[in-house]
C-alpha cells in the first residue's frame, strides 16, 4: 500500500456548545451538540459521520463548513486554524468546502434557473466574466450528467434525483477540495440512491476530493466510506478504517447499529429455515438496544451510553471513557478489551 | 376464504377523460395470522393502494375492483356508518409520520381514549376511568416507559419512536383484525426501527392479526414478512414468497431494484443504478410501464402490454420472466440495436 495521503482537515477536541431557553423563568441550558471531537479527512478519500439524529452530526457539517464557529478545539485545514482565524482568511477558505444537503426539494432556490444557481458560486467568488461562467456552469452540467438544455429550467421541473444532481454539481462549482454531504441521499428513492451515490465516486475519482459523507444508512457508508466514526451524542465512541469497523465493531453501541440495520441477506437464512412456517420466529436474533437517544439537555453521567448497553457496569455509570486506540480502531468503552 | 380478498383494484383520480391511474389491477389476499409485504418506489401507488383499503379514497378519486372483500363483507358496497363501524375497529392502520398523525392539541390519553370511545366494548364507551385503565394497559403493551406519566403526555413531548409506538397502541385497541402499516418505520433512527418492527411482529403474532406492511425498504421486507408485492408505477409487477423473489426474481424490475442496493456490490464498485425515473402522469410508456428503462426490453415490450401471469402465489408481470440464473426466458432475444427512448 502506498503512503497515506496529504491530511486534508483536522479536527483536535472540536466541540460546540449551545444555549437554550427553557422559558422565561428557567436558567438556560446548556447543550453539548459537539463534545471534543477529533478526526482527519485526507485528500481524496471518503470519512463517514454514522449516528442517529440528534447526536451531533450536521453540527459536525456546521463547523467544518466555516458556517459557525467552534466553541473550543481546533480545526485546521490545509494546517491552517479555521476556529480562530480572521474572517478574511475564513473568506478564503470557505470556497475550498463546500456542502450538499439532505433535500434537494429545499435546497434549491425555486426561481432561479439552473444555470443561475449553478453560476452563483462563481460570481460571488471569482472574478470571471459572465461568459466564462456560463461555459464553467455547462461544463459541470455534463459532468454530473445533466442535458444541456436543462440550464434554463426552473429546479421545479426536476425529479429528486436530478434535483440533487443539480445540488452536487453546485458544489462542485468553485473546485473545492472537501465537500461535506449532509444524508444526500436519504431523500432518495431507492434505484435513484444508486445513481447519486455512482455520481458521487466517479466525480471523486476525477477530480480527487475529499468527502465527509454523513449518513445513517450503514449500507451506503460501507459503500463509499474509507474511514467511518460513529458517533454518538456529541462524542465520537469509535472510528477507524472502514473494514475494521464494519468486520471487528469494538463498542456495543457500532454494534448495536450494525445489528439494528435491516439485511437481505437475512431472506437467505430464512430460505434455509424453510420448514418453519412462522416468518416472525425466524427472525435473526438482534442486540436490539433498549430505549431511544438520551435528551442532551441532560446526558447521563459517566459513559452516555451506558443506559442502553447491554454490557454496562458500574464503571460505565461513573467515568466517562475517553477514545482510546485499540488494535486499529479508536474506541470509547471502558470494557472493550473484554467485549472483543 | 382468505381474510382479505382484492381484485382487480383500480383507483383514478383527475377527469375521466385524463385519468391518472395511481393503482392499477392489483390483486391482494391476506389470511388471518400473514404478514405480507407491499414495495416500491415512491409514486408505485402501495400507500394509495392502503388508502383505497380503509376507505380513504376522497372524491374526486375513484375506486373501483372486481371484487373487494373484507371477512366476507363487500367493501366497495359499504356505506358510510358501516364504513365508520368497521375502520379503526376492525381495519385499522399507522402512518409513516407519527407526529403527523397524532393531533397536538390533545393528551395521549385522549386520544387512545377517543378510539374506544367510538368503537370499545359498552364498558369502555360508558365509563371515562375504564377507558383510561384501558389507555394505560396499551401504553404497556406497546413497551412504553413510564407508562402511567405519559398517559398526559401530549404530542410534542414524545420522541418519534414513542411517538409511534402510541399511534400502533391506538391501532391495536379493538384488536382489530387487520393492521396496514404504511412506512411505520421511515421516519425513525435504525436502532429505534428495529425496536418498532419487532413490537408489529411481536404483536401480530400474539394477537394472530393480518399485517400489511407497505415500505420502499427491501432489507425491512426481507426480515419481516413472508409474502411480498412488488410494485412499480400503480401495477403489481411480481409477487412471491420472501425467500425466493430476493433469491430467484422473476422480473427485470425486482431484479434490477436488488442489484441497486449497496449491499450486492461489495467494495467501491460502481453500482448497477436503474437508468432514469418512475414515469409521472404524462410520460406513462405505454404497453410494459417499465420497458423504457428495463435492460432487456425489446420491441414487443414496447408494443404490447405484459398480463401478470404465473400461479396464484407466484406471479410476474413480464413477457420474457428471468430464471433461476436472472436471464430471460419465453425465447427472448437481444434487439441488434437498442432504440433509444
Amino acid at each position: 500500500m502506498n503512503a497515506a495521503p496529504a491530511v486534508l482537515l483536522e479536527a483536535r477536541s472540536l466541540a460546540r456548545h449551545y444555549l437554550v431557553s427553557r422559558g422565561m423563568l428557567r436558567r438556560k441550558a446548556l447543550v453539548r451538540a459537539l463534545d471534543g471531537v477529533s478526526f482527519v479527512v485526507r485528500e481524496g478519500e471518503t470519512l463517514a459521520v454514522v449516528g442517529e439524529s440528534g447526536c451531533g452530526k450536521s453540527t459536525l457539517a456546521r463547523q467544518v463548513t466555516m458556517i459557525e464557529r467552534p466553541t473550543s478545539g481546533e480545526l485546521r485545514l490545509y494546517g491552517e486554524d479555521v476556529a480562530h482565524a480572521a474572517r478574511s482568511t475564513l473568506k478564503r477558505l470557505r470556497p475550498q468546502v463546500q456542502m450538499v444537503f439532505q433535500n434537494p426539494y429545499a435546497s434549491l432556490n425555486p426561481r432561479k434557473k439552473v444555470g443561475t444557481l449553478l453560476e452563483e458560486p462563481l460570481a460571488i467568488n471569482t472574478d470571471l466574466d459572465s461568459s466564462a461562467r456560463r461555459a464553467a456552469a455547462r461544463a459541470m452540467m455534463a459532468r454530473v450528467g445533466l442535458r444541456p438544455e436543462h440550464y434554463r429550467r426552473y429546479p421545479h421541473m426536476f425529479s429528486g434525483g436530478q434535483r440533487q444532481r443539480i445540488a452536487v454539481a453546485r458544489a462542485l462549482m468553485l473546485d473545492p477540495r472537501l465537500v461535506v454531504a449532509d444524508e444526500p441521499l436519504s431523500a432518495l428513492d431507492v434505484s435513484i440512491q444508486a445513481q447519486v451515490l455512482n455520481l458521487l465516486m466517479d466525480l471523486q475519482q476525477a477530480t480527487g476530493v475529499a468527502y465527509l459523507f454523513i449518513s445513517h444508512n450503514l449500507q451506503v457508508v460501507r459503500h463509499i466510506a474509507d474511514a467511518v466514526a460513529v458517533m454518538y451524542l456529541g462524542k465520537i465512541v469509535e472510528q477507524g478504517a472502514k473494514v475494521t469497523v464494519f468486520d471487528r465493531p469494538m463498542h456495543p453501541y457500532t454494534r448495536a447499529l450494525l445489528a439494528s440495520t435491516p439485511k437481505l441477506r437475512s431472506a437467505a437464512s430464512r430460505l434455509a429455515d424453510a420448514t418453519q412456517r412462522d416468518g416472525g420466529a425466524s427472525r435473526r436474533e438482534r442486540i436490539t438496544l433498549k430505549g431511544e437517544l438520551p435528551s442532551p439537555l441532560n446526558p447521563p453521567s459517566g459513559c452516555t451510553f451506558h443506559k442502553r448497553c447491554p454490557y454496562a457496569i458500574e464503571r460505565c455509570r461513573v467515568e466517562v471513557p475517553v477514545l482510546r486506540r485499540l488494535g486499529e480502531t479508536q474506541v470509547a468503552c471502558h470494557r472493550a478489551e473484554e467485549l472483543a | 376464504m382468505a381474510l382479505l380478498e382484492v381484485e382487480g383494484l383500480r383507483v383514478e383520480f383527475g377527469s375521466e377523460a385524463d385519468p391518472l391511474i395511481a393503482v392499477d389491477g392489483v390483486d391482494l389476499s391476506l389470511d388471518t395470522g400473514e404478514i405480507v409485504g407491499c414495495v416500491g418506489e415512491s409514486g408505485s401507488g402501495k400507500s394509495v393502494t392502503a388508502l383505497a383499503l380503509m376507505g380513504l379514497v376522497d372524491f374526486p378519486g375513484r375506486v373501483v375492483a372486481t371484487r373487494m372483500h373484507f371477512a366476507g363483507r363487500d367493501l366497495l358496497g359499504l356505506s358510510d356508518a358501516g364504513r365508520r363501524a368497521l375502520v379503526g375497529k376492525e381495519i385499522a392502520m399507522i402512518f409513516q409520520d407519527p407526529l403527523a398523525s397524532l393531533n397536538p392539541c390533545f393528551s395521549v390519553a385522549f386520544q387512545l381514549g377517543e378510539t374506544l370511545r367510538v368503537h370499545g366494548t359498552d364498558e369502555e364507551r360508558a365509563s371515562a376511568r375504564v377507558r383510561r385503565t384501558r389507555a394505560l394497559e396499551l401504553l404497556q403493551q406497546v413497551e412504553i416507559p413510564d407508562a402511567e406519566a405519559r398517559l398526559s403526555a401530549f404530542p410534542h413531548q414524545l420522541s418519534g419512536g414513542m411517538a409511534q409506538r402510541v399511534m400502533i397502541a391506538m391501532a391495536i385497541a379493538c384488536n382489530p383484525r387487520l393492521l396496514i402499516a404504511d412506512e411505520p418505520t421511515t421516519a425513525l433512527d435504525v436502532t429505534v426501527q428495529a425496536q418498532v418492527l419487532e413490537l408489529l411482529v411481536r404483536l401480530q403474532r400474539e394477537r394472530g392479526m393480518a399485517l400489511l406492511l407497505i415500505t420502499h425498504d427491501l432489507a425491512v421486507v426481507a426480515e419481516t414478512v413472508q409474502r411480498v408485492i412488488v410494485m412499480y408505477a400503480g401495477q403489481a409487477v411480481e409477487t412471491g414468497p420472501v425467500p425466493e423473489i430476493f433469491e430467484m426474481p422473476k422480473h427485470p424490475y425486482t431484479q434490477a431494484l436488488l442489484a441497486a442496493l449497496p449491499e450486492h456490490n461489495v467494495d467501491r464498485a460502481r453500482l448497477k443504478a436503474i437508468p432514469g425515473v418512475v414515469p409521472g402522469q404524462h410520460d406513462r410508456p405505454t404497453a410494459c410501464l417499465l420497458s423504457p428503462r428495463c435492460d432487456y426490453a425489446v420491441a414487443r415490450c414496447r408494443r404490447e402490454a405484459p398480463a401478470f401471469a404465473g400461479p396464484t402465489q407466484r406471479k410476474v408481470r413480464c413477457h420474457f420472466p428471468l430464471d433461476a440464473a436472472g436471464r430471460p426466458t419465453n425465447g427472448w432475444q437481444r434487439e441488434a440495436e437498442k432504440i433509444p427512448a
